[in-house]
């Protein structure tokens, strides 16, 4: 059961602040995800305090590197579930994990940080993996 | 870093890997930890040996992309537990060793198609020139069909947990391209990420393998080459 929405906006907001676009139906999951040009994201965000405590801040601390995917979007775990289950089909054969973050480069998946590289972890080790991902594929 | 509840155990909420002293090995988030006791949630339980991987080839793959959760709740006694570790630290094992790893002597491959390689990047795939003009010449023989070209996959089964995927197909949407001269490769996405870098050679004559490919994403293969693991 999503919890309620007031309870979740400002983790939404969290990152919709920092120029992350929220996708929250499965369109609009294939509409970001149609465009296979370049270099994209994806962070399922959750409520968990690995999200707050690590993905998050971590997600906005490496999208102040230079070099960054070009379109970098949003789904939240148990609270838009259909928008996350479109974006995990998009996975690769992955298992499905919340918070997590996935980029791709000409629509393909070439980075996958899953839950348990994020949990226990500070901003800042979860950024500097994103970063050497970003400075690889962008 | 803490896990956010001062009455659980450290490691509450952090996805660990508890090895025991006997054939098993579990995968899960810990709820919580004591003398008597481990407690997981969203677990999965894996044998060695099962499906052709020991408990290390199931735990190298579950740090890289977690797993398949089949168990909501897991208690495990204290008195079996061998280790219990941090996914995330395996994870990070794994990869620093690999790094340190020396480079491999320099293996002489058959000839790789220039087509392969897109604007100097690693190609996705690459095939031998032997495997093109293969796979061209049955291409001929099945007629020649406009827009057939050669679908390369995984699928999930054989010996070693995956098993490649070779036919004549035409391209599907979503399909990743990769040009060569006489025709193109296709590729669904999802099978992408377990092929990337593979080369596919052709070993013709009478002690030929046939159609073989080098993987460097497999960390195991069976005798026969059709099936791997990652």
């Amino acid at each position: 059961m999503p919890y309620p929405e007031a309870l979740v906006a400002p983790m939404r907001a969290e990152l919709t602040s920092a120029g992350v676009k929220e996708l929250k139906t499965a369109t609009e999951v294939d509409t970001f995800m149609a465009d296979k040009t370049g270099t994209s994201m994806i962070i399922v965000n959750s409520v968990c305090g690995c999200a707050a405590g690590g993905a998050r801040p971590g997600v906005k601390l490496s999208l102040q590197n230079g070099k960054k995917p070009a379109r970098v979007a949003t789904v939240f775990a148990g609270q838009d579930t259909e928008a996350v289950a479109k974006a995990r089909s998009y996975f690769a054969d992955i298992p499905p994990s919340s918070p997590c973050v996935a980029v791709f480069k000409d629509g393909e998946l070439v980075h996958f940080t899953p839950r348990h590289m994020i949990e226990g972890r500070d901003p800042r080790t979860i950024a500097a993996e994103l970063v050497k991902a970003f400075d690889e594929n962008c | 870093m803490g896990t956010f509840h001062d009455n659980k155990s450290a490691l509450h909420g952090i996805t660990v890997v508890v090895d025991t002293k006997g054939p098993k090995v579990y995968v899960g988030r810990c709820d919580d930890e004591d003398q008597e006791k481990v407690i997981l949630v969203d677990a999965d339980i894996h044998e060695d040996g099962a499906n052709g991987k020991t408990k290390a080839d199931y735990v190298k793959r579950a740090a890289k992309f977690g797993v398949w959760k089949k168990y909501d709740h897991l208690v495990i006694p204290r008195a079996d537990v061998l280790s219990i570790t941090r996914l995330g630290d395996v994870h990070e094992i794994t990869v620093k060793a690999e790094a340190a790893k020396p480079a491999p002597a320099p293996v002489v491959e058959a000839p790789v198609s220039k087509a392969a390689a897109v604007n100097g990047d690693k190609p996705i795939v690459a095939l031998s020139e032997g495997a093109q003009v293969e796979v061209k010449r049955l291409i001929v023989e099945q007629g020649d069909k406009p827009g057939v070209g050669l679908r390369l996959g995984v699928k999930g089964g054989g010996c070693s947990g995956f098993s490649y995927k070779l036919e004549f197909d035409a391209k599907k949407d979503g399909d990743l391209v990769v040009p060569y001269e006489l025709f193109n490769v296709y590729l669904d996405r999802k099978s992408t990420v377990y092929l990337r870098g593979i080369t596919l050679d052709f070993q013709q004559g009478l002690s030929g393998k046939g159609f073989v490919f080098n993987n460097p994403n497999a960390t195991n293969t069976c005798g026969c080459g059709e099936s791997f693991s990652v």
